[in-house]
């Protein structure tokens, strides 16, 4: 009896060694096989990408279109270049594919476009005003003697201390209304945008919608969830504001012009921001290749997609004879327009 | 989200039925040690990468075992805590993780023989943790949280080398029902936690969406006042719910010092 429990408890030991040292193996292997990677890349953002109705893409033709031009000489530089084409059909710049030494990025949001933008003439108008702490990228004056405030973000990667925002608001008490630039802002951080857009409102304001992919297919959607901006308890700004815009507002600074034009004292001004409304996340390829998508789209307070960008509620465009003078047309008008508001 | 809650409640029915114990739940020996490892680990998480990532792990293991005044029971309290540090089949990327375990069982001890004994019973288990891989942007991190309850055995043997006895002990667990987080498909966890869509994000489980299995063997080997306990733990964990697949493996080697008390 003895014998037959400890022979037993051995075999039943091995077996299970075995079966978890060999079954349970799950280890996948490194491929660098141009079609393995090709489509790869192609089912992850088929699975995973979001707007392929909305931009009316027929992801299954670019499948065949690029397949065709994959063979088994293809070699890395070539791959990457039909992975970028490929990926550029998308019309994103929240897609990229990132090799160990290339980088692809669709610029065709903001290429075609006029700048509406020129950091030179900007300077000028920081010769009446500061830089705001230690921040590369926010910086803040008051113009028209003391009655405007200007405050430029030029990207929401930059985080800012509540206190320095207190700082700032602090300076333009005696103004009776701002002027809040993000032009060529290219995005950030979601947290940023949203602390320094509850510095405008004074109670807690529904301003977009968010939705997330529940499953693979191009139609599978949660329902819109509601975004609240809440207010910050710091120091409030309430009086009239223009927020200044150009293509190159992307991203996090797209979503933070569609959250403040919801505001009754905002209005936007300048020229269409450059879209990027869906949340990015990021995958791998087999060759160690990353590559980033679109996934969750973030509406306006209409239910409606900003992805292409959002037109301003005054047009104005930056004239080359202002530059020549060093004033910024934006500016100005934004300027004139808060001033004979009274 | 509201039936997950009251599952989980039922999940934990097992504790009052566990309390039931107490009117013989007067401990007369404790047996606790603490042990030590390094092993392999192998991470899937398809919320973070669709690749298998494969490294090391190292894990902190104590175990009290507590034999009740009848002697036909015992009660077993596990506290785990692993890490690991796995990279992707390039080997370009890193995933790191880290998991911290608790489990409370119950065993009924059934001798077999003059020198060995099965265990049979149950457990309820609770598993806190994440992985997080270094190079994604907004998805960066997978969190896991479970609590189930599962069916639990203990086979121990004891044999004679030259005059000392050595305890060889193998033990299973499965659990087979539970609750654990799992985020929808592809929902950011800013949605989730900054803009507080919770719902949908608790989620049943039970071998059709999950299989969590653990296999452990040490042997004691009696040293002057205490006992050294070499053991090889394998713990191999399966989710698959709404489109995201969880494979966890890992193999750890421990070593570490058992010590025997004497309560009345």
């Amino acid at each position: 009896m003895k014998q037959y429990l400890t022979y037993t408890f051995a075999f039943c030991i091995c077996i299970i060694a075995i079966f978890f040292f060999h079954g349970c193996d799950m280890r996948d292997e490194f491929d660098e096989s141009p079609l393995v990677n090709f489509e790869s890349c192609w089912q992850i953002l088929d699975e995973n990408y979001c707007f392929f109705d909305y931009k009316q893409i027929d992801w299954d033709a670019i499948h065949d279109k690029y397949a065709a031009m994959i063979h088994d000489e293809t070699d890395e530089r070539e791959l990457f270049q039909i992975l970028s084409s490929m990926t550029h059909e998308l019309q994103d710049g929240h897609v990229n594919v990132i090799a160990k030494y290339f980088y692809s990025a669709y610029d065709g949001w903001f290429q075609p476009y006029p700048p509406n933008f020129d950091w030179s003439v900007i300077q000028n108008y920081y010769k009446q005003g500061a830089r705001a702490g230690d921040y590369d990228e926010i910086r803040y004056a008051c113009l028209a003697d003391n009655r405007i405030g200007y405050i430029y973000y030029g990207s929401f990667n930059e985080s800012i201390l509540e206190s320095e925002l207190n700082k700032i608001f602090e300076t333009f008490k005696t103004c009776k209304a701002i002027i809040v630039d993000v032009r060529d802002n290219g995005g950030g951080s979601l947290t940023n945008s949203d602390r320094f857009a509850s510095r405008f409102l004074d109670k807690k304001t529904l301003c977009g919608y968010i939705q997330h992919k529940t499953g693979k297919g191009h139609h599978d959607f949660s329902k819109p969830y509601p975004l609240y901006l809440e207010p910050s308890r710091g120091d409030l700004w309430l009086k009239p504001v223009i927020l200044l815009t150009n293509r190159r507002c992307f991203s996090a600074a797209n979503n933070f012009v569609s959250k403040m034009r919801v505001l009754p004292n905002v209005q936007t001004l300048g020229g269409s921001t450059g879209g990027g409304s869906g949340f990015p996340f990021m995958s791998e390829l087999p060759n160690g290749w990353r590559i980033r998508f679109s996934t969750s789209p973030i509406l306006d307070i209409n239910r409606q997609q900003t992805e292409l960008g959002i037109e301003p509620d005054i047009p104005v465009e930056l004239a080359a004879e202002d530059v020549e003078n060093g004033r910024d047309t934006l500016v100005e008008e934004a300027i004139r327009l808060l001033l004979s508001a009274g | 989200m509201k039936k997950a809650i009251v599952y989980l409640c039922l999940c934990f029915i097992s504790c009052p039925l566990f309390a039931q114990f107490n009117s013989e739940d007067i401990p007369q020996g404790m047996n606790e040690g603490t042990l030590a490892g390094f092993g392999a680990s192998q991470v899937k998480d398809t919320y973070l990468s669709p690749f298998t990532y494969t490294g090391w792990g190292a894990r902190i293991f104590n175990e009290r075992m507590t034999m009740l005044r009848d002697m036909h029971f015992s009660r077993q309290q596990t506290i785990s805590v692993d890490i690991t540090s796995t990279r992707n089949p390039a080997e370009n990327l890193n995933d790191f993780g880290a998991f911290a375990d608790y489990s409370l069982a119950y065993h009924y001890r059934i001798p077999l023989g003059a020198n060995s004994r099965l265990l049979p019973g149950a457990f309820v288990h609770l598993m806190g943790g994440f992985i997080y891989n270094t190079r994604n942007g907004n998805n960066p991190l997978s969190a896991k949280v479970d609590a189930d309850m599962g069916f639990s055995v203990i086979l121990f043997h004891t044999l004679r080398v030259g005059k000392y006895p050595v305890i060889l002990r193998y033990q299973g667990e499965i659990p087979f029902a539970g609750v654990f987080f799992s985020p929808p498909y592809k929902s950011s966890y800013y949605e989730i936690f900054n803009e507080g869509n919770t719902s949908n994000i608790i989620t049943l489980n039970s071998f059709h969406n999950k299989l969590s299995l653990k296999n452990y063997i040490s042997l004691d080997i009696p040293m002057n006042s205490a006992t050294l306990r070499l053991g090889y733990l394998c713990k191999f964990y399966a989710s698959d719910e709404k489109f995201l697949e969880t494979r966890i493996l890992s193999n750890t080697f421990m070593i570490g010092l058992v010590k025997n008390f004497v309560l009345r």
